[in-house]
């Protein structure tokens, strides 16, 4: 039994103790109280996580993805969802073991949690507290499960599990949602009352959603990472059935990352007055030709797909799977400093840049998502392949990172992404030039038409495609086609020259990045009629719109 | 959008018409011949009362905060939350038919939910929900208040009791434990659906007009109850989801089986609906309860109760009988490729001695038991009625469903020990209570 006056006095030695963890290092002091929260969770943790009879941890890191997002969708007109959401996810990393070898596998990968959106200072530490236990736990059964595996193979060329890096300090201004729904709310309905335009159409919609996104990262190491980013994608999308029953569709959309780039009502109307028109051609549209090999071109838009696709995929510096001698996971696993590409291409991954020809980029960061600052690497020169993406898990040949470990929000482990990645030609010919390039190398096939590319639908099946004839070069649009043998040889092999021409591509399909290419010339790829599945027609036709108003 | 559905739907409906006949050929005749879908007079019923006006967002948050701040001054309860929704709902049916209907509802429901762990690594989780139709008509804050404070305090005993040990033997269910067991035991096993295809196991199904409960036991299913007690029944509608209307069924009376819940899927000698065609939205609806209500000619004052479990289990010469104070839930296997079974999930279970010992608290029980025996060891009933509100999950979604009994004495039941993770209690204090450990620390060392 403690007598009253004994725990006063120990109670007051407590008090007086604890601001010696509580307290972030002097130089990264903030009033924002999830920061705060995160550090006076990571002292302790750093101080006192332990398991009798286990070790430590070597590292912990906090990552707190806080996103305040608008949605609406308007579908015939009418409204059909609108939302605010606000959420904060929390992701827990505890590493047992050492850089050379740790934790980092299975159940040891981190904890997710939902984090208090009240600025609550207890409340967020006990979210935490709960995560770094869990973490910690499953982390010291996690390394033991990971070397008992190991010890069923041979590994010739061990690589580390976790590699350095220095610590960073960077709080930059948290980003907000200001917005005005009721504009957009308008916007996407007027869009989507184009459907009434043509009684064709059989589905229309048009979505808004608009993303404040601030990330906090925090590791045992001593960096501190704040920063804000804001993310939007508008998009329209419509289907229509060609006579014959084909399904036929467009959805094409805008991503930025600065709410102002994102297009007038006035421009949005056009675009998707465009794109009703481009569905009537596309019905009228003649099938595309049973069988075809020679040249394809491929506008800027159509190259930047495959170069994101074939490049992009496989660049990235995946780890292979315990006990695999791979260096990665890609199409070019083994492909490190050989012909990837034609002799006259280049690739570099720059997320230093924020924008282009006046344009933003979506892929520009400081600091990824592991607190490691974000570099311009060469991956492709000449064409050859000099670099991978990679972040701090290493792969062989790259012990450390170059800055390119994201995650997908809200709460995603890091891996290594794509930034910006940019395709340069060092022999570039202007938009004439190559056309007439084009038109030579199906006249030398004697080819009385070629193929041009202007964009790409999902899984590559081109949506604009246009039959170029050779004899006064017309364009003719054709619909119902697939590319045979599009793929990383003939990227390799059959592309034979490269447009002026730079065009910027953003995506934020999982995690937001840019790929700028120019318009290419394959002088042979094979295209031939799509094998799908005609549904009929409606059998009666849709609600007369005349009804409406 | 209702343009486009309707064509792919019959679409689908005339491929799926081809293969069902072709079937039929095919395979050995179903034992229930009845038809595929009821014939049912058209409804008309447009109910557009305006909808009530949502409360205050803000309110609702304060609210949940308020009651969430409460389980945070506990330091042995590791994690806790608070949850409020609001449903304001106008459902639309119109049928070819011509049925058509139109009904508002509303619930708001209240859940909270505070987890601890035994040394031993057991997890023990106290939740409470409250449901009503408006912010008004849930329980008093007060009362609500005091609820978490005794799921608080239940929980610093639960960490403290001793395991249980598997058991067989006299035991009494309070009136919610009682309604949650009639709901999993007989509630699911008399929705209409599961007395045709081959795959159920139709437990009841040939025994209409049998007794299968005690004979001083009705029970009744009744959407068309609004309230019981003063307590809003989650389970009311007017209209069910096929268009038709609720209707109040007397399922079992003194004891016998006398039909079962009906959506207008028929099944043999049943081919009409009684307005018990449920589902969440997007999903077909299926017979499935609303408001099931347990009634008893053979009561015991509730404050005799226990002294008649103590008088069983002298005669059946035990040490201890079990007394299920409260329970968070069950489930139940109706399928035929598994046992006929059912597990309902006890939370508070008191050890009650014969030797005038004083109760004591035990964790880690589950009851388990086969349908038809456990029914059969009823013996007498208390003579309150308490409500158990829930939201049920089947095959046609989730729907809030009330249940409600009184307190029911056992001959016998079985528990089993639950299987629990060994997962050790959190290393470090919770962040507010640093300092409770700090003195432990120094007290060891002196």
């Amino acid at each position: 039994m403690i007598s009253a006056p004994l725990r006063v006095l120990l109670l007051v030695a407590v008090i007086s103790f604890t601001p010696s963890f509580a307290q972030p290092p002097a130089s990264m002091q903030t009033d924002d109280p999830l920061l705060q929260a995160m550090q006076t969770e990571m002292a302790r943790s750093k101080a006192q996580l332990k398991l009798e009879g286990m070790s430590s941890p070597y590292y912990i890191d906090y990552r707190v993805v806080d996103v305040d997002e608008y949605r609406a969708e308007a579908a015939y007109g009418a409204l059909r969802s609108d939302t605010r959401t606000r959420f904060r996810f929390l992701r827990v990393v505890v590493r047992v073991g050492s850089y050379k070898q740790d934790s980092f596998f299975s159940q040891g990968e981190g904890v997710t949690q939902v984090m208090p959106l009240d600025d609550d200072i207890v409340a967020m530490r006990h979210q935490i507290w709960l995560a770094t236990d869990r973490a910690y736990k499953d982390a010291t059964e996690a390394l033991t499960a990971k070397q008992a595996q190991l010890k069923q193979y041979t590994v010739d060329q061990p690589v580390d599990d976790f590699a350095a890096a220095e610590p960073l300090q960077s709080i930059t201004p948290l980003t907000h949602l200001d917005i005005d729904a009721v504009p957009w709310r308008k916007t996407i309905q007027d869009v989507s009352a184009l459907y009434a335009t043509d009684p064709e159409i059989q589905s229309f919609d048009s979505s808004i959603y608009l993303q404040a996104v601030n990330r906090y990262f925090l590791n045992s190491e001593g960096t501190v990472i704040r920063s804000g980013q804001n993310l939007a994608t508008l998009s329209i999308a419509a289907t229509t059935q060609a006579v014959d029953g084909m399904e036929l569709d467009r959805s094409p959309g805008y991503m930025v990352s600065d709410f102002k780039d994102l297009p007038t009502p006035k421009d949005l109307l056009a675009r998707a007055t465009n794109m009703v028109a481009s569905l009537k051609e596309l019905r009228a549209a003649p099938l595309v030709d049973e069988d075809y090999r020679g040249p394809v071109l491929f506008s800027g838009d159509a190259s930047a797909t495959v170069f994101a696709d074939f490049v992009g995929e496989n660049v990235l510096g995946v780890k292979p799977d315990l006990g695999q001698q791979a260096r990665t996971k890609g199409a070019w696993a083994s492909s490190y400093k050989t012909r990837v590409l034609p002799d006259f291409i280049s690739v570099v991954d720059d997320p230093t840049l924020s924008s282009l020809n006046g344009k933003s980029l979506m892929g520009h960061y400081e600091f990824d998502d592991e607190g490691v600052k974000a570099a311009r690497v060469p991956i492709v020169e000449n064409g050859k392949l000099v670099n991978y993406l990679v972040g701090r898990t290493p792969i062989r040949d790259f012990p450390n990172s170059n800055g390119h470990g994201r995650a997908r929000i809200p709460a995603n482990n890091p891996g290594p992404s794509l930034g910006n990645l940019i395709v340069r030609s060092s022999e570039t010919l202007s938009h004439d030039d190559l056309k007439k390039k084009f038109i030579e190398l199906c006249q030398q096939r004697e080819l009385p038409f070629g193929y041009y590319v202007e964009t790409f639908g999902p899984r590559r099946t081109p949506r604009l495609l246009y039959k170029v004839w050779v004899k006064d070069g017309r364009e003719e649009l054709v619909r119902g086609a697939v590319l045979g043998d599009l793929d990383v040889r003939s990227m390799r092999n059959d592309v034979v020259a490269a447009g002026d021409d730079v065009y910027i591509e953003n995506r934020t399909l999982n995690i937001p990045h840019s790929v700028v290419a120019p318009s290419i010339l394959f002088d042979e790829l094979e295209v031939k009629r799509a094998n799908a599945n005609k549904n009929k027609l409606p059998e009666y036709p849709a609600p007369a719109v005349a009804t409406r108003k | 959008v209702l343009w486009r559905l309707t064509y792919s739907e019959y679409r689908n409906a005339s491929r799926a018409y081809l293969n069902v006949k072709t079937k039929m050929q095919v395979n050995a005749q179903e034992e229930d011949q009845s038809p595929d879908f009821s014939e049912e007079p058209a409804q008309q019923h447009a109910d557009s009362t305006p909808l009530p006006a949502s409360a205050d967002q803000a309110r609702l948050e304060a609210m949940v905060r308020r009651y969430s701040a409460l389980l945070s001054k506990y330091p042995e309860i590791y994690s806790s939350y608070a949850i409020v929704s609001e449903q304001i709902t106008r459902l639309h049916f119109v049928s070819s038919e011509g049925t058509q209907v139109v009904i508002p509802s509303a619930t708001v429901r209240l859940a909270i939910e505070a987890e601890t762990r035994a040394e031993d690594g057991m997890e023990l989780l106290r939740f409470e929900t409250f449901q009503a139709e408006s912010l008004d008509h849930l329980l008093a804050e007060s009362e609500i208040t005091a609820r978490v404070a005794k799921m608080a305090t239940d929980l610093k005993a639960l960490r403290a009791a001793p395991l249980a040990e598997p058991y067989n033997g006299p035991a009494l269910l309070s009136g919610r434990a009682a309604a949650v067991f009639f709901h999993e035991v007989l509630g699911h096993r008399i929705e209409g659906h599961r007395q045709r295809g081959e795959n159920e196991g139709q437990t009841f199904t040939k025994k209409v007009d049998e007794l299968v409960l005690p004979e001083f036991l009705s029970v009744t299913d009744d959407p068309t109850q609004r309230q019981l007690n003063g307590t809003d029944l989650s389970g009311w509608y007017t209209y069910d989801d096929e268009g038709m209307p609720a209707r109040r069924v007397e399922v079992v009376k003194n004891g016998v089986l006398k039909t079962f819940l009906m959506s207008r899927i028929p099944v043999k000698n049943f081919s009409k609906s009684n307005g018990h065609g449920r589902s969440q939205p997007g999903a077909m609806p299926v017979g499935r309860q609303g408001n099931l209500i347990v009634t008893s000619s053979n009561s015991t004052p509730n404050g005799q109760m226990r002294q008649k479990l103590i008088d069983e289990v002298k005669k059946q010469g035990k040490p201890y009988g079990l007394y299920f104070e409260d329970i968070q839930g069950g489930f139940t296997l109706t399928q035929r490729a598994a046992p006929q079974s059912f597990q309902i999930l006890p939370v508070m279970v008191w050890r009650v001695y014969a030797d005038g010992r004083p109760d004591e608290l035990v964790r880690g029980v589950d009851i388990v038991g086969t349908p038809l025996a456990t029914m059969n060891r009823i013996l007498i009933t208390g003579d309150q009625t308490e409500v158990f509100n829930g939201m049920c999950g089947a095959e046609s979604g989730t729907v809030p469903v009330a249940a409600a009994s009184p307190a029911i004495l056992f001959s016998e039941m079985e528990v089993q020990k639950r299987a629990h993770s060994l997962n050790r209690p959190p290393i470090l204090p919770p962040p507010g209570f640093e300092s409770d450990a700090v003195p432990a620390k120094k007290g060891s060392q002196s």
